[in-house]
C-alpha cells in the first residue's frame, strides 16, 4: 500500500522535473505539442469516464470545452479590453465588468459547464435508450448557433481576441494529474463500481439498488466540469476563440483516443492520447504535398480526417477492446511482470 | 403472523396481451412460497412489477403493509426486496467480489467528497464493505474466487454470486427467478439446503419460481400455480399437485 | 402578419416538414430493427444528391432517370454501409456499433470533402420544378406543392409494404422482437437489409427535394437535417413509421412559422429542432405514436 503510494508520487515528481526540463529547453512548438497533450489528456481521461466507464455514448466534447473556454475567458478579460472588443454590440454590462484572475476563472467555467451538463442530461437520464449522443451531438451544433447570435455575450462571429496567454506547462500538467487522480479514484470506490454496473447491465443494476440516473449524472457532471477546466485552458493558450473553433472534429479526435486506449481503462486512455496528439503531428505530412523520386504527389487537405474515420471503424470492428481494455496499470501488476520474467529466466 | 408481501388484483397488459390477470396473493413472514406455471405463464412478470421494473396497469402491492407500486426497482430494494434473475444477470466485466459490493450501494455510507479526497470515512467503509462482502461469499463457498472476472464463472457458480448479491443488499424477502435452471441434481439438492439455510440465517421470506416439481415439493410450504396470466390454484403442494385445473394446465401445456 | 402570408408559410412548412419526415422514416425503422442511432443518415441523404447531381451533369440523363438512378443507388449504399460497419457489431455492446456510426458519419463527411472540396455546388433545378403558382394571392413554389404530395405518396407506399406483403410485417415482428422472429425462421439478415435500403432511398428522395429547394449541396448538408429529422422521429415515437411523418410535419412547420412570425429568431432557427427533441424527452419520452421501445426484458 505505502510502497505503491511512495512509487506514484516519485513518477509525479518526475514527470515534473522533465516538464521543467522541457520548458527550458525544447522549442516553442515542442512545448505546444505537449500543452496539447496534457489538455487532450484531461480531455479524453473524462470523455472515457461517461462512454467507456459508464457505458453512456455521449459527443458532448466540443460543446462543453467552448463553454469553458467562453466562460473563462470573458472572466480574464479586462472590461477595458472586452469594451474594445465589442463593435458590433457592447456586452451587457454585468459580464462587461466581470473579472477574475486565472485559477478562480478556470473552476467557475468549470461550474458553469458542470451546469451545463447537468441541464443536459437530466432529460436525457430520464429515459433510457441513447438518447445521450445525439442530444449532446445537437448541443455542440446548438452553441455553435447560439455563440455567432448571442453577440452581446460572446461578440458573435467575431470571437474573442486578446486572451491573456496564462496557460503554461505547469498549469496543463498541473490540471491534468488532478483530474487523472481524481478519476481514478472516483472509478477505484462504490461509485465506480456502480457505474461499471450501469455499463454492463442497467436493468440489473438498478435492480440491485442503484439509482442509475444519480450515477449516470454524477460521471457526466463529473465530465463536463473537467471538459469545461479544459476549455478555459485551451482559450488562454492560444489567446483568441471564435463559434468555429469548437468543432466535431475536437470530439472525434477523443473518441478515437479512447477507443485506441480501450473504452474505460485510463491507463490506455493516457497511452493513445500520447499516440494520437504526436501521431495526428507526424500525419500531417498526408496533407502536405509529397515528392516521391520525380514525382510531386500533391497534398490532400481532409485526408487526414478520413484516414481517422477508417481506423475508427476498422478498430471498432475489428480490435475493440483497444490497447487496454478495460484493464489499468497498477504498481502491483507491473511487479508481479517482473517476477514472472526473472522466474522465466531461471 | 406477518403478512410480508400482498398483491391485490395486479394486472400487466402489453399492448393486446395480458400477461398476468388480477392476480392475488398473500406471503406470510419467514415463508418459502413457490409460484409455478407453464412457460409464459406470466411469472417473471409478476416478480417484475413486485420489484418495480413493470409497472402493473392495474391492482395493488404492499410490502409490510406499504403501497410500493410506483416506486423505482431501487426503492423497492432499499424497502428490503432483492431478486435473482431468471437468465442470470451479473456484472460480466467486474470481477465477483465487486459484483457483491455493488449490492451494498443503497445503504452507501460515504460520498463523493469522502471518495476523492480519501476521507477516513472512505477507507473505514470500504474496509467494512469488503469484509461483508467476503462473508458472503464464504457463505456460497466462492471466497477462492473473488477476484476472478464474473464472465469467468462456471453456471452454477454465477447463479451463486447473483444471490450473494441479492443478499448484500440486506433484503427481508427475496424473489428467485428459476434458481434451479440449469443444474443437475445434486446441484439442485444442494441449492434446496442452501436456500432453507439463508432463510434461517438472514431471516428471509422466500418466492420463487421454479420448474422443477420435486425441488418446489419439497422446499415450498404454499404454491400458487398460474397459467395464462391467471391463478388457477394455491394450497400446499400436495393439493395442488392433486388439482385437475393444473393438470389440465400442464398437460395442456404439453400437448401445444 | 396577414392570412394569406401564413398559408404561403404553412405550405413552406409543409414542404420543408416532409423533407424531415422522409429522412425521418429512415431513423426510425432502422432503430425499431436493430435499436442503433445511425448517424451516417443525414450522410446518406447527401451522398443522393451527389448522385444525382453526377447523373445529371456527368451522365447527361434525363430528370426522371436521374432520380430512379439516385434511389437505387443510395439504397445500395445504404445496404453496404450496414453491411461492412454495423452487421459485424450487432453481437456486440450497443455503444460499439453507435461509434462505428459515427464514425460511419465521420468518414462519409470527409471523403466528399476530399473529392469534391467543400465549396457548395450548384444544383441544377429541371423547369417542371422551378415555377411558381398563384392561388388566390397565395404565391407558391411549384415545389413546395410537389413535395408533400410526393412524399405522402412514399408514405402511403410504404405503410402497404409494412402491412400487406411478406417483408414488411417480418419487419414489423423484428421490431418487437428480434429473438422470436428469427426462431419462426425469418430471414433477418434480409429483412434488415431491406429496412436499411428503404431508409436510404427515401433519405435519397428527401435529398433530391432539398437540393431542389435550397439548390446548393456541399458534403456537410446533411447534418442540419439529419439531427432535425432525428428529433422528428423521436417527436413521433421512434420506431413508428407514421409518428416520423407527423413529427416532421411538426418540425418544418413550427420552424417556418417561429421564424415568419418572430423575425428575430431567424438566426436561431436550427436550434429548434435541439430545443423541440429536449422537451419530447422531458414531457413525451415515447414520442406521439411510440411505443415503449425500451421497456427492459427479463
Ligand atoms: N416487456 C415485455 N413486453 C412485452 N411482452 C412481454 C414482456 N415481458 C413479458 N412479455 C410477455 O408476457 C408473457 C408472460 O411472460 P413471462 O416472462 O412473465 O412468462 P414466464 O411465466 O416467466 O415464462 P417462462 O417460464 O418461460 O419464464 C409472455 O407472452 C411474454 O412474451
Ligand atoms: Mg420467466
Amino acid at each position: 500500500m505505502k510502497r505503491n503510494q511512495i512509487l506514484t508520487i516519485l513518477s509525479i515528481i518526475l514527470l515534473f522535473l522533465f516538464l521543467w526540463y522541457a520548458n527550458n529547453n525544447l522549442s516553442a512548438y515542442y512545448i505546444r505539442i505537449l500543452n496539447n497533450t496534457a489538455i487532450f489528456l484531461m480531455l479524453a481521461a473524462s470523455y472515457n469516464l461517461i462512454n467507456g466507464v459508464t457505458g453512456q455514448f455521449s459527443l458532448e466534447p466540443n460543446g462543453f470545452t467552448a463553454i469553458g473556454a467562453y466562460t473563462a475567458a470573458i472572466l480574464t478579460l479586462t472590461p477595458a479590453q472586452k469594451e474594445a472588443m465589442f463593435i458590433i454590440s457592447p456586452m451587457v454590462p454585468w459580464l462587461q465588468n466581470l473579472h477574475m484572475s486565472f485559477f478562480p476563472a478556470l473552476i467557475v467555467a468549470g461550474i458553469v459547464t458542470a451546469i451545463v451538463g447537468f441541464l443536459l442530461g437530466f432529460p436525457v437520464f430520464r429515459v433510457r435508450g441513447d438518447y445521450l449522443a445525439i442530444v449532446t451531438l445537437g448541443f455542440g451544433l446548438t452553441i455553435r448557433v447560439v455563440s455567432n447570435n448571442t453577440i452581446s455575450i460572446t461578440n458573435g462571429p467575431l470571437g474573442l481576441k486578446g486572451i491573456e496567454n496564462y496557460t503554461n506547462l505547469w498549469w496543463t500538467w498541473g490540471f491534468a494529474v488532478v483530474t487523472l487522480i481524481i478519476i481514478m479514484r472516483l472509478i477505484n470506490s462504490e461509485f465506480g463500481r456502480a457505474m461499471k454496473a450501469v455499463r454492463d447491465d442497467e436493468d440489473a443494476a438498478i435492480a440491485m439498488g442503484i439509482n442509475t440516473f444519480k450515477i449516470k449524472m454524477i460521471a457526466f457532471v463529473t465530465s463536463a466540469f473537467f471538459e469545461g477546466v479544459a476549455g478555459g485552458l485551451l482559450a488562454h493558450l492560444i489567446t483568441t476563440i471564435s463559434p468555429t473553433l469548437f468543432t466535431f472534429f475536437l470530439t472525434f479526435n477523443l473518441l478515437i483516443i479512447i477507443v485506441i486506449g480501450g473504452l474505460g481503462s485510463m491507463t490506455g486512455t493516457a497511452i493513445a492520447t500520447i499516440l494520437v496528439v504526436w501521431g495526428s503531428e507526424i500525419l500531417r505530412f498526408v496533407e502536405q504535398p509529397m515528392h516521391i523520386f520525380n514525382f510531386t504527389i500533391p497534398g490532400i487537405p481532409g485526408m487526414r480526417m478520413v484516414i481517422f474515420s477508417i481506423l475508427l471503424i476498422v478498430i471498432m470492428i475489428f480490435a475493440r477492446e483497444g490497447i487496454m481494455g478495460q484493464k489499468e496499470f497498477s504498481w502491483d501488476s507491473l511487479f508481479k511482470l517482473f517476477k514472472t520474467k526473472k522466474v522465466a529466466n531461471k | 403472523m406477518n403478512t410480508v408481501l400482498k398483491c391485490n388484483k395486479m394486472t400487466m397488459k402489453f399492448g393486446g396481451l395480458t400477461a398476468v390477470n388480477e392476480f392475488s396473493v398473500e406471503i406470510p413472514e419467514k415463508e418459502i412460497f413457490g409460484l409455478i406455471g407453464p412457460n409464459g405463464a406470466g411469472k417473471t412478470t409478476v416478480f417484475n412489477m413486485i420489484t418495480g421494473n413493470l409497472q402493473p396497469t392495474s391492482g395493488m402491492i404492499y410490502f409490510y403493509d406499504k403501497p410500493i407500486v410506483g416506486l423505482k426497482p431501487y426503492q423497492v430494494v432499499s424497502l428490503g426486496m432483492a431478486r435473482t434473475f431468471q437468465n442470470i444477470r451479473l456484472f460480466t466485466n467486474l470481477s465477483v467480489l465487486e459484483n457483491v459490493l455493488t449490492g451494498f450501494h443503497h445503504k452507501l455510507k460515504y460520498n463523493l467528497l469522502d471518495t476523492i479526497l480519501r476521507l477516513p470515512r472512505f477507507s473505514k467503509n470500504e474496509k467494512i464493505m469488503t469484509e461483508m462482502a467476503m462473508d458472503l461469499l464464504e457463505s456460497v463457498n466462492l471466497q477462492d474466487k473473488a477476484n476472478h472476472k464474473a464472465s469467468e464463472l462456471p453456471y452454477g457458480d454465477r447463479r451463486k454470486v447473483e444471490i450473494a448479491r441479492a443478499l448484500a443488499t440486506g433484503p427481508k424477502m427475496l424473489l428467485l427467478d428459476e434458481p434451479a435452471a440449469g443444474m443437475n441434481p445434486q446441484e439442485t439438492m444442494s441449492l434446496m439446503y442452501f436456500i432453507e439455510e439463508i432463510r434461517d440465517k438472514f431471516d428471509l421470506t422466500i418466492l420463487l419460481i421454479e420448474h422443477d416439481m420435486k425441488f418446489v415439493m419439497s422446499l415450498c410450504k404454499t404454491i400458487a400455480v398460474l397459467d395464462h396470466g391467471v391463478k388457477i390454484a394455491e394450497g400446499k403442494p400436495e393439493e395442488v399437485q392433486k388439482n385437475p385445473d393444473v393438470i389440465r394446465a400442464y398437460l395442456g401445456d404439453i400437448n401445444a | 402578419m396577414n392570412t394569406t402570408l401564413i398559408l404561403q408559410q404553412l405550405f413552406n412548412g409543409l414542404a420543408l416538414g416532409s423533407l424531415y419526415g422522409l429522412i425521418a422514416i429512415g431513423y426510425t425503422m432502422v432503430y425499431g430493427v436493430i435499436r442503433l442511432i445511425n448517424f451516417a443518415h443525414g450522410d446518406v441523404m447527401m451522398v443522393g444528391t451527389y448522385i444525382a447531381i453526377l447523373a445529371v451533369s456527368v451522365l447527361l440523363l434525363p430528370w426522371w432517370a436521374a432520380f430512379l438512378l439516385t434511389i437505387f443507388a443510395t439504397a445500395f449504399v445504404g445496404v453496404v454501409i450496414d453491411k461492412i460497419a454495423y452487421k459485424p457489431l450487432r453481437n456486440a455492446s450497443r455503444i460499439s456499433s453507435l461509434i462505428t456510426a459515427i464514425g460511419v458519419s465521420f468518414f462519409l463527411e470527409n471523403l466528399f470533402l476530399v473529392i469534391f472540396g467543400g465549396v457548395p455546388k450548384s444544383f441544377p433545378i429541371p423547369a417542371l420544378f422551378s415555377g411558381t403558382l398563384h392561388i388566390k394571392g397565395v404565391i407558391l413554389p411549384v415545389i413546395s406543392i410537389i413535395v408533400p404530395i410526393v412524399a405522402l405518396a412514399f408514405l402511403a407506399i410504404l405503410m402497404y409494404i409494412l402491412h400487406n406483403t411478406k417483408y414488411g410485417i417480418a419487419m414489423r415482428a423484428l421490431s418487437l422482437d428480434m429473438d422470436t422472429t428469427r426462431l419462426m425462421g425469418a430471414n433477418v439478415d434480409a429483412i434488415i437489409s431491406f429496412v436499411f435500403a428503404i431508409g436510404s432511398s427515401l433519405a435519397a428522395a428527401g435529398g433530391i427535394f432539398w437540393a431542389l429547394k435550397y439548390p446548393s449541396i456541399n458534403p456537410l448538408m446533411g447534418i442540419m437535417p439529419g439531427l432535425k429529422a432525428f428529433a422528428a422521429a423521436v417527436l413521433g415515437g421512434i420506431g413508428s413509421v407514421p409518428g416520423a411523418a407527423i413529427g416532421g410535419f411538426i418540425i418544418g412547420i413550427v420552424e417556418i412559422l417561429a421564424v415568419a412570425l418572430f423575425p428575430p429568431l431567424a438566426g436561431y432557427k436550427d436550434a429548434f429542432a435541439f430545443l423541440l427533441l429536449i422537451f419530447v424527452l422531458l414531457f413525451k419520452p415515447t414520442g406521439i405514436m411510440g411505443e415503449d421501445l425500451e421497456r427492459g426484458r427479463f
